[in-house]
């Protein structure tokens, strides 16, 4: 992959919140860059072509509509790691999840309509697999979420 | 279905956008079609969940592995009860920390508050974990790296076969 010049590094940068709602949303970021609509549209085009960008869209609070969501870690043997993480990912509503290097070595998110469906995905997770020690985490305060990072 | 919360013209919009926009001169348009919705009040629609704070955020998500945060950690922290809301704070202040949430114990599992740490290496991410340790006056900690991702991906809400 090629390096991010000055202008990929402003878009990046001007694109990451706030994108504009109107009819040319690529026009607005490239009349504020001094760019031209075209090369906007070009690099956007070719920084998610390089994986740079995974995506243009919303990212929403769940609670506000009306879902709840929490963290959830497990105790995996590790020969059956694999096997567990695709039973969990099965499940929509897991978003992340991941291996870590502890004794709680699965650690993933769970988001859907009430807790009760995620006590019930969790318990169909246990009988499936049969790892029983699954720890369910929801957030009882949030002091931050960004995912805005400057390039 | 969450019933109540968004009108039947929001949940199209939330549909539409919790994907990638296309690349185009007039996004909104295509998506408004798609929807079976005009452009305008589609547009209308997405400022107001702006607006009303249902997005969080609007805009680009970028792979930090290419535009180089190279290491993630989890920390998590045991922090006294009375001293969460003071230790939280101080996190959240810290530029390399990109989430942090109090959640309750568990069983054999102390911690109570969690930080997302992005930085170059994991040397970096250790030295800013140090770092929050004592900005924050909190001692007890485990740096939780990963080593595997198994799935990253955004909450499909709403989805089509689901309506109601």
């Amino acid at each position: 992959m090629p390096p991010l010049d000055g202008t990929d590094r402003a878009i990046l940068n001007r694109i990451q919140s706030d994108f504009p709602r109107d009819q040319r949303p690529y026009g607005v970021i490239a009349r504020e860059l001094g760019l031209q609509e075209d090369e906007v549209l070009q690099r956007i085009s070719r920084l998610k072509a390089e994986g740079v960008i995974r995506r243009v869209g919303g990212n929403f609070y769940p609670e506000k509509l009306g879902f709840v969501s929490t963290l959830c870690a497990a105790r995996v043997p590790d020969q059956e790691v694999e096997a567990f993480a695709r039973a969990v990912n099965r499940h929509a509503g897991v978003t992340h999840n991941y291996e870590r290097d502890n004794a709680y070595n699965v650690w993933f998110t769970f988001i859907a309509e009430s807790r009760e469906e995620i006590a019930a995905a969790l318990e169909s997770i246990r009988r499936e697999t049969g790892i029983g020690e699954i720890l369910n985490l929801p957030a009882t305060r949030v002091f931050k979420i960004r995912a805005r990072f400057s390039v | 279905m969450a019933k109540g919360v968004l009108t039947e013209l929001e949940k199209k919009v939330v549909q539409a956008v919790q994907g990638d926009i296309p690349v185009c001169g007039r996004p909104y348009l295509e998506l408004a079609r798609e929807a079976g919705v005009g452009e305008e009040e589609f547009i209308r629609a997405l400022e107001g969940l702006v607006e009303r704070g249902v997005m969080r955020r609007f805009g680009a998500t970028l792979r930090h592995q290419k535009s180089g945060y190279t290491a993630n950690a989890m920390v998590a922290w045991k922090v006294p009860e009375e001293r969460v809301e003071e230790a939280g704070r101080a996190f959240a202040e810290h530029g390399s920390v990109s989430h942090c949430y109090r959640r309750d114990p568990a069983r054999d599992w102390p911690y109570n508050v969690y930080t997302m740490v992005h930085a170059g290496s994991a040397a970096d991410c250790e030295a800013i974990a140090k770092e929050l340790s004592a900005r924050a006056g909190a001692r007890d900690y485990e740096i939780l790296f990963s080593k595997r991702e198994f799935k990253k991906t955004s909450m499909a809400y709403f989805p089509a076969d689901d309506e109601g």
